[in-house]
């Protein structure tokens, strides 16, 4: 079946985790994404966790789906090569800083010269303007200056990052659907490209939006938790953890009663979220007692015959043998890859023009000469005169690129 | 309406986070987005009839209404109308069909069997609207068997592999300050109807989109469930520490409840960091002489860099750090980011003007577009705000025919009789 984006062409000039997502995503729905790489290879190919033939595990995830070429952007006598290459991108998504963007001539007025009507995507740690455009960031910063940080963890103790990589997933999801948004107004005003501008710490922020309301409303900063209760996450279960967070009536009213605790099922000021907040010492205590003595996974089905939101913590192991997820296919293999790992699969099913794991994550310039052979005007004597003088690439043994 | 989106429509029940967030970016876009509301049921971001109103607004002469006042609603409903509709009663599904005819997408985040009970599932949006696009979005999707299990952010946290990776280093897991899935969700949700509308610009199809939190949350941690595929290990809780690289952490400055993030991931930002401490002798300390060294000494190098930090004034020193090319950034709460310098002067944080609430600033678009500009032109919409408007334009309704259904509770305002 035909995919959403399979008439599109993308070059992955970008260097963050979360340039890297956003290509994949393109990839995942159609595009073909060339990316390319220093002939050092890619810097996300340094990343921890490596796996047993030493590749970087995270490199494997955000680099599936895409073709790489080992060619120095800032290499002058790589220009003809990469102008030729911008000639056919119908998308660009680089992460330089500003000003290096437009020294190195790849602005969007440049580009377009090249390429009418190409859009070209940003994804940067604090976007294309303000004070802060030239000042390097990542995850962690976008995190901290978003608001988030401030009110992860514990308030006895320092703010806490997410886990691994979520500001770059926000904002590379942000930089595919800004993408497909200017691609959706390309449909309609054909030649209309543009530049889209993604700041990883406004997409931080963008998602921070209800604590940020909250503290104004409430003219003070929303705290991080006090407490290790139910009110605020996992509390201990008898084989783990598991979170009941209680929103509506009901689900508070079936809770209170399956754990035994009918005094507080009944007694109808417990429904008021507000209520319970302001009463958390008289209630949590109790229901946690209860709740110690359950599996977290019988308290979970009981609850879910209830129709009560709970949510026990699953680890990776877990996940990977949950009988939901098989039966819905989430878990996929690259095409091109039978024998390789299982991935995790699809972020949203599009049934009509459907998301797919078609290429395994390429080695360093793997598709080296494939792509730059394919270029107009481009031959083989050529390509072997520019590996010879050490402009471009071709692929090595797996376990040399790792932990460069 | 300004943006990529015009010219585009949402008719959409979504309500909460994923969904009001989803729908709220496709408003930042340019779409024109109504949201249809139930009295009888109020969206749970609106907390409820006899709520509390928030302490800051319980001066301001115009918040009358605690649910029009509640900063989940207002925060996450930006560039939206609203009309009223009780989808439980037949005339309220008649008039949602008259609607759906000027629709090109529809959203919902309901459990999966409400749609069908209403008799509005898509095969019968469908018939009305060919080429529409809808999307659901809910907590483990609209297969498989735990359909019907349902799911809110601080359960899908834990289910989806979130809560095991976030906590302390010595701590359990934790679920983050607030319904972060919610977001992630909703994130995903606007990308997938936008690949759906160029789907259907190249095929003239509409389709239905079928978006389980559970998954999408997922995908935000797919490297980790990678891992555990390639490895069989399940990653640790980091803290704030980095896979790879080392320092990252967040440090305490002078002052209270003063934290500054900081990183260095490459030599240059290392002996940068060194410089501005003014501790150049850490440079020549065999147990941060490299990367390597400085990961597997991070106990004291975290020691070292807050002993430092300690005395050093937050947002002069993220300054001097950032401008000697360190990552390092101010831990801002709830009341800075709304005033943070940076984010003001693109724009991003801006005051918008709420009838009931007030003047505050909040966060606008994540996304900016060189040819057609995106800004937050709408606030919140009150309850029902735009009843007769909706009506009237789109469908020719006379006031007499609206007020005939507000009095039969199927359109209407406020708590129901």
């Amino acid at each position: 079946m035909a995919k959403a984006l399979d008439d599109l062409r993308v070059l992955d000039l970008s260097t963050s985790y979360a340039g890297a997502w956003c290509t994949r995503l393109l990839g995942d729905f159609g595009a073909d994404v060339v990316m390319l790489e220093p002939r050092a290879g890619h810097q996300l190919r340094r990343l921890a966790p490596f796996a047993p033939d030493g590749r970087s595990i995270p490199a494997l995830y955000v680099q599936a789906n895409k073709r790489a070429v080992a060619m120095d952007v800032e290499d002058g006598r790589a220009r003809p090569l990469l102008e030729a290459l911008l000639r056919e991108a119908d998308v660009v998504v680089e992460s330089y800083a500003p000003a290096r963007l437009a020294q190195l001539g790849l602005d969007h007025a440049a580009l377009e010269r090249l390429r009418p009507g190409v859009i070209l995507c940003s994804i940067t740690p604090h976007g294309q303007s303000g004070e802060l455009a030239g000042v390097p960031g990542n995850d962690l910063t976008a995190f901290a200056r978003g608001g988030w940080a401030s009110i992860n963890g514990s308030a006895d103790r320092e703010p806490l990052n997410g886990s691994a990589f979520q500001a770059s997933y926000g904002a590379g999801l942000a930089g595919y659907a800004g993408i497909v948004s200017a691609l959706v107004w390309r449909d309609g005003h054909p030649g209309e490209g543009q530049h889209v501008d993604v700041a990883e710490v406004e997409v931080a922020a963008s998602t921070f939006a209800p604590a940020l309301l909250r503290s104004l409303y409430h003219a003070e900063p929303h705290p991080r938790r006090v407490s290790a209760d139910i009110a605020a996450g996992p509390v201990p279960v008898a084989d783990g953890h598991f979170a009941l967070t209680i929103s509506r009536a009901h689900f508070w009213r079936d809770a209170m009663t399956l754990l035994g605790l009918h005094d507080l099922a009944e007694d109808q000021r417990w429904e008021a979220g507000w209520y319970r907040q302001q009463h958390r010492e008289e209630y949590v205590t109790r229901v946690q007692e209860r709740m110690a003595g359950w599996k977290k996974m019988e308290l979970f089905d009981e609850l879910a015959v209830r129709r009560v939101v709970a949510g026990p913590v699953l680890t990776m192991e877990e996940l990977v043998a949950n009988p939901h997820l098989a039966a819905r296919g989430f878990w996929a293999k690259a095409a091109d890859d039978p024998d390789g790992p299982t991935y995790p699969g699809a972020p949203f099913k599009l049934p009509a023009s459907p998301w797919g794991l078609e290429r395994r994550a390429p080695h360093p310039g793997e598709h080296t000469l494939e792509v730059l052979g394919a270029l107009p005007g481009v031959d083989e004597p050529r390509l072997r005169a520019l590996l010879d003088a050490g402009v471009i690439g071709l692929a090595v043994a797996a376990p040399q690129e790792a932990r460069a | 309406m300004s943006g990529p989106l015009e010219g585009v429509r949402g008719i959409v029940l979504t309500q909460a986070w994923a969904g009001s967030y989803c729908t709220q970016l496709l408003g930042m876009m340019g779409a024109d987005v109504v949201q249809l509301e139930v009295r009888k049921r109020l969206d749970s971001w609106r907390g409820s009839y006899d709520g509390p109103m928030p302490a800051a607004l319980r001066s301001v002469p115009t918040a009358q209404h605690a649910w029009n006042c509640n900063p989940a609603y207002n925060s996450v409903n930006l560039n939206k109308r609203t009309a009223t509709l009780d989808l439980a009663t037949p005339e309220g599904v008649d008039v949602f069909k008259r609607l759906l005819v000027h629709a090109d997408v529809v959203a919902e985040n309901f459990s999966p069997r409400v749609l069908g009970n209403l008799g509005i599932g898509y095969e019968v949006m469908r018939s009305v609207k060919p080429d529409v696009i809808l999307v659901s979005l809910s907590a483990y999707g609209h297969t498989g068997p735990w359909a019907n299990v349902p799911g809110i952010g601080g359960t899908i946290e834990p289910t989806s592999g979130m809560s095991a990776l976030l906590g302390y280093r010595d701590g359990a897991p934790m679920n983050s300050g607030q319904m972060y899935p919610d977001a992630v969700a909703g994130l995903n949700g606007f990308a997938a109807v936008l690949t759906a509308l160029h789907h259907r610009h190249r095929t003239g199809d509409g389709q239905y989109i079928d978006l389980s939190m559970q998954e999408a949350n997922l995908m935000f941690v797919g490297d980790a469930a990678l891992e555990h595929v390639l490895t069989g290990a399940q990653r640790p809780r980091l803290g704030n520490r980095h896979l790879t690289f080392a320092p990252h952490g967040i440090y305490r400055c002078a002052g209270e409840e003063r934290w500054i993030a900081i990183a260095a991931e490459s030599e240059a930002q290392w002996v940068a960091l060194c410089t501005v401490a003014g501790h150049g002798e850490w440079r020549a300390d065999a147990r941060f002489a490299d990367n390597a060294a400085r990961k597997a000494n991070e106990d004291a190098l975290d020691a070292a860099i807050g002993a430092w930090t300690a005395g050093e004034g937050r947002d002069a020193l993220a300054r001097r750090l950032g401008a000697a090319g360190v990552f390092a950034a101010p831990v801002l709460d709830g009341l800075e980011v709304a005033h943070d310098p940076h984010l003001r002067a693109r724009g991003f944080i801006a005051e918008v003007d709420h009838p009931e609430a007030g003047r505050w600033p909040q966060s606008g678009v994540p996304v900016r577009f060189s040819r057609t500009p995106v800004a937050v032109t709408r606030p919140a919409p009150l309850q029902g705000q735009h009843n007769l408007e909706v009506f009237g334009e789109l469908l020719g309704m006379s006031g007499a025919e609206y007020e005939a259904l507000a009095r039969r509770g199927v359109s209407g305002v406020g708590p129901p009789d």
